[in-house]
């Protein structure tokens, strides 16, 4: 009989016993936001193609107060699954060099951050024109 | 020992198989003095407080990758771990987190050693080369390719700091796919062909979810996240069967 | 007792150890190895050396060159014909490293670099960035998973040799994790566990590095040679000893004194240039510069730190970017365990213990005078070091033995057979009570701490850098004195499952074996030379009456017998070692007169 007895310990709860798991825990839910949001808009697309009175409906619901505190949240969800995304995108290239030097991840991801912000500026400037 | 000789109280996680059936936190007062590591700090308790507490060292330099244990919860190497820092609070040594605790702060690595093994952890050469040639040539350049990722201590601060292998103990990991990205990189290795299985299999790049605390923690700046990651892309364009055109001949990205 | 069966037992997994096992599975792939760690491999004390391989690999150089920098670097000691087979096939070593895939430091056009070390005529030393052990350790580690022969037994720990029938023929083993005894027949055993630096206070090595195979060899009949030669590496971290390579040295940084002065001008290695100059100033060998840091300490003129007399490694010159390309290791112990930036101020460094010269007695194919047992790397004396080593000489001398040791074990086991079994069992029985004895002892009153702690201030202060016929004899006489309170040692541990206070007590056990070589080999060479040197009247060296290697035998409680060999001399004549600008002029004499010879 081997004095051997080794003791494994239990999973339950380890995201709750680090902070940096705590955080990835909240990275991994800001998706489900993105997701909803993403059918929301699916919906206003399908209520588009049913004419002008089924996607003035949609619009209105928008406005509901529920709707209002709902996008919101979604707006900062979506913006911190935006940051770490960029974050974590460098991880997923072959080390990249330019004129010899080894550019750094960070600078992907200034670059990556650089262009949401861009791009949503577009889009906004956009949608407020129209 | 001078009146004002600072104490710290280091809690240990005990484990006797033959005594305990789980694990139980012993509290002990250890004398030190501002340059003390966690492993003095551990050997002062073992040398003259308690000969029983069992606990993995040697080179002290951060090098051999033995001393890797949980302190304050967090995956570290004690001999570079410095008692200063968590004074005049009491710190926390455990065994190193996702592994089977063996005694005290030791746990069984069978199951890493069996992974090391399985990935070809060897030069599979692109091209033969007799000793009387000599050296194989390879630029700073293509050195630069894959040093990085031969710098693993094998310390297994990475496992510890992977809740998918804690989940899923099948995973390769992150030091074995770092390792198997090394020999890839290799200008003077034949790289993707000997090694797909493993990448391309479930428990090989494909579990890995990118929490990405395996390359904070990792000591020696191996950043085994992206030696991972990188071939998740490699991975896919070789499940569509295209890798092969991109791919210098018999050579790996 | 669970018995295995093998034909090659290889105790150490280290660089050597790893070599020789790869070495027997390449040249009979039908012998079964077991190769035997009391660590994991990849923890083996090759680990951290730092500074490179030496190999003659420029066009400019010679294996000539290398021969004599070794043979006036071991102050005559060395057997030559063993030197000479070592520096023609250290190339050829460093190229199979290379094919292996280690990762040697590169020019721009492909080729590996080599850099300039203590003692050596031309830049001869292959280097993986400041991390050349790990890099090689890691390598070999990996390469031997390639040979389905190699058996390893990990963190198994060895506690006896079996001797049989005049020949070695096996090895018992305690399983770590268990603390179950496993006899492990073998027709031939290399040992290659590493040196015994941890007999000393301060110094270098990991707290593996106990002198075990060495003190089980020892216990065996095999004589100890040369165990008086300690090599003090003079550039260490205060109080934990860890190691500052060499190659900070070679990449030029300075040794200076409190007054910001470059010291060792004085002491025969200058003049100083501002650029490195092998052989001068602060590349010359290392025992030169560890005696110029004892004499600058008596003259007052090393700086107070917290933990004793320092001087200053100044490597601000080279700037931080060659500092984090060439020396990145170097940086980080710097920067992290004593918060000194190395590219802003000098770091505080002193001497301390970092290798055993000396070692098991082993021919130039590595044989031990005990049939069957061979022995390799820093456990191991084959004659190539001397009385002082030259840096970067043993990592290639583990790959150039490791080789040897293998094909030669592979020879002799499959030249015999295991005679008789049952008499190998009943002395693995022995074998096992003798070491559960040690656990299980009941009355003991000493602590294992601080036998060891009195050991090692001991031998700091009796075989020092400079030693005392006083001093030494104080050193013999307590080291006899522990050895009788070892028996009386008391456990707090008494369990079977990862006892590691256990396997210290035994390490203990081998360390004071090995300290008692030590000194009484010190005591008993009257005369200095190289890292050997006296102040009680034998300051000079004296080739008439100690151009001899001494040889250790143990002698059960008493004080080891200590006896002497000659010395194999074929092409180098014992003559002065000189270094710096005096070095330079006798070799320009002796070119001088060899060409008035030719003429």
């Amino acid at each position: 009989m081997s004095a051997r007895k080794p003791y494994v310990r239990p999973m339950d709860g380890w995201w709750r016993r680090n902070p940096f798991f705590m955080r990835y825990m909240v990275r991994e839910a800001s998706a489900v936001f993105l997701a909803i949001y993403a059918v929301i808009l699916l919906a206003g697309v399908f209520r588009l193609s049913q004419g002008a009175a089924a996607y003035e409906a949609w619009l209105a619901a928008l406005t509901n107060p529920l709707a209002i505190v709902f996008h919101g949240i979604a707006l900062l969800a979506v913006a911190y699954h935006a940051y770490t995304w960029w974050k974590v995108m460098p991880k997923t290239l072959p080390m990249l060099h330019l004129a010899g030097r080894r550019i750094p991840e960070i600078a992907l991801s200034a670059g990556g951050w650089a262009a949401t912000l861009a791009a949503s500026l577009v889009v906004y400037v956009l949608v407020r024109g129209v | 020992m001078a009146d004002t000789e600072k104490i710290i109280e280091i809690e240990v996680l005990r484990y006797r198989p033959e005594q305990e059936q789980e694990p139980v936190l012993q509290t002990y007062r250890v004398p030190f003095t501002d340059d003390m590591s966690v492993l003095q700090g551990l050997q002062y308790i073992k040398d003259y407080l308690d000969g029983t507490v069992s606990f993995r060292w040697s080179c002290r330099m951060a090098i051999c990758g033995s001393c890797g244990m949980m302190i304050d919860g967090k995956p570290k190497l004690s001999c570079k771990t410095f008692l200063r820092e968590y004074y005049p609070g009491k710190l926390r040594v455990e065994a190193l987190a996702h592994f089977p605790i063996e005694r005290d702060l030791v746990v069984g690595i069978e199951d890493f050693i069996g992974k090391l093994e399985s990935i070809k952890p060897y030069i599979i050469p692109r091209e033969p080369r007799a000793l009387e040639q000599g050296e194989y040539l390879q630029t700073p350049a293509q050195r630069d390719q894959y040093e990085q990722y031969s710098s693993c201590i094998n310390c297994l601060l990475c496992y510890a700091a992977c809740p998918q292998y804690g989940l899923n103990p099948g995973f390769t990991g992150p030091a074995a796919l770092a390792l198997l990205h090394r020999y890839n990189a290799d200008s003077r290795d034949q790289g993707w062909e000997a090694r797909r299985e493993v990448v391309n299999s479930e428990e090989g790049v494909w579990r890995c979810m990118l929490v990405g605390y395996c390359s904070e923690v990792c000591p020696k700046g191996v950043d085994p996240a992206h030696a991972i990651n990188q071939n998740k892309v490699n991975s896919t364009l070789d499940y569509f069967g295209v890798l092969k055109f991109l791919l210098p001949k018999g050579a790996a990205k | 007792m669970q018995t295995v069966k093998a034909d090659v037992v290889i105790v150490g997994a280290g660089g050597a150890g790893l070599r020789a096992a790869i070495a027997v599975a390449q040249a009979d792939p039908t012998l079964n190895v077991a190769l035997i760690s009391k660590v994991y491999p990849m923890r083996s004390h090759t680990v951290a050396a730092e500074g490179g391989a030496a190999a003659v690999t420029r066009a400019d150089d010679h294996l000539d060159h290398h021969f004599n920098d070794t043979v006036h670097g071991g102050d005559w000691l060395c057997e030559q014909d063993v030197v000479e087979y070592f520096v023609a096939h250290a190339h050829e070593e460093m190229v199979q490293m290379e094919h292996w895939g280690c990762p040697w430091s590169r020019k721009e056009d492909g080729h590996a670099n080599v850099r300039a070390f203590g003692g050596m005529k031309i830049e001869r030393t292959w280097f993986a960035a400041d991390k050349t052990g790990f890099h090689m350790l890691h390598t070999l580690f990996q390469t031997s998973i390639k040979y389905p022969s190699i058996k390893r037994f990990d963190e198994h720990f060895c506690v006896e040799l079996v001797v049989e029938d005049g020949r070695i023929q096996g090895a018992v083993v305690i399983e770590i994790a268990t603390g179950e005894f496993r006899l492990i027949q073998a027709k031939a055993v290399i040992i290659a566990t590493g040196g015994a630096g941890r007999v000393f206070r301060e110094n270098t090595n990991g707290g593996i590095v106990t002198g075990d195979g060495m003190a089980l060899a020892y216990r065996h009949g095999v004589p100890l040679r040369d165990m008086e030669f300690m090599q003090y590496h003079p550039t260490c971290m205060p109080r934990t000893g860890l190691l500052f390579t060499e190659a900070c040295r070679g990449e030029g940084g300075f040794l200076l004194n409190k007054d910001g002065y470059r010291y060792l001008q004085d002491y025969g290695l200058g003049p100083p240039d501002p650029s490195p100059r092998n052989k001068a100033m602060e590349l010359g060998p290392r025992d030169r510069l560890s005696q110029a840091f004892w004499h600058e300490q008596q003259k007052g003129r090393t700086i107070d730190g917290p933990f004793g007399s320092v001087v200053n490694l100044d490597l601000r010159h080279l700037g931080e970017a060659k500092l984090r390309e060439r020396l990145p290791q170097i940086y980080e112990l710097a920067e992290e365990f004593m918060g000194v930036d190395p590219a802003h101020t000098p770091i505080p460094v002193l001497p301390a213990v970092h290798y055993t010269m000396g070692g098991i007695l082993a021919d130039g194919k590595t044989a031990s005078p005990l049939p069957g047992l061979y022995s390799v790397g820093e456990c191991s004396s084959v004659g190539i070091h001397g009385a002082n080593r030259l840096g970067s000489n043993s990592l290639t001398e583990l790959c150039v033995f490791g080789k040897v040791a293998g094909i030669e074990a592979a020879k002799f086991a499959k030249s015999v057979a295991i005679s008789n079994p049952a008499a190998i069992e009943k002395q693995a029985e022995a074998a096992q009570a003798r070491a559960l004895g040690i656990v299980n002892k009941s009355g003991g009153t000493e602590r294992v701490a601080v036998l060891r702690t009195e050991m090692a201030k001991s031998m700091e202060s009796g075989c020092g850098i400079y030693r005392l016929g006083a001093t030494m004899q104080a050193t013999c006489d307590k080291i006899d004195e522990l050895r009788q309170r070892y028996k009386n040692l008391k456990l707090d541990d008494r369990s079977k499952a990862w006892n590691t206070e256990w396997l210290l007590a035994i390490e203990l056990g081998y360390l004071l074996e090995v300290a008692q070589a030590i000194v009484y080999s010190a005591i008993n060479r009257k005369e200095s030379r190289g890292s050997h040197q006296r102040l009680d009247g034998y300051e000079q060296r004296d080739d008439a009456n100690y151009l001899k290697h001494s040889l250790a035998y143990y002698a059960g409680d008493g004080a080891p017998r200590i006896e002497y060999g000659d010395v194999k001399i074929t092409k180098s004549k014992p003559g002065t070692r000189a270094y710096g600008a005096a070095g330079e002029k006798a070799e320009q004499e002796e070119r001088e007169s060899e060409g008035a010879g030719n003429g």
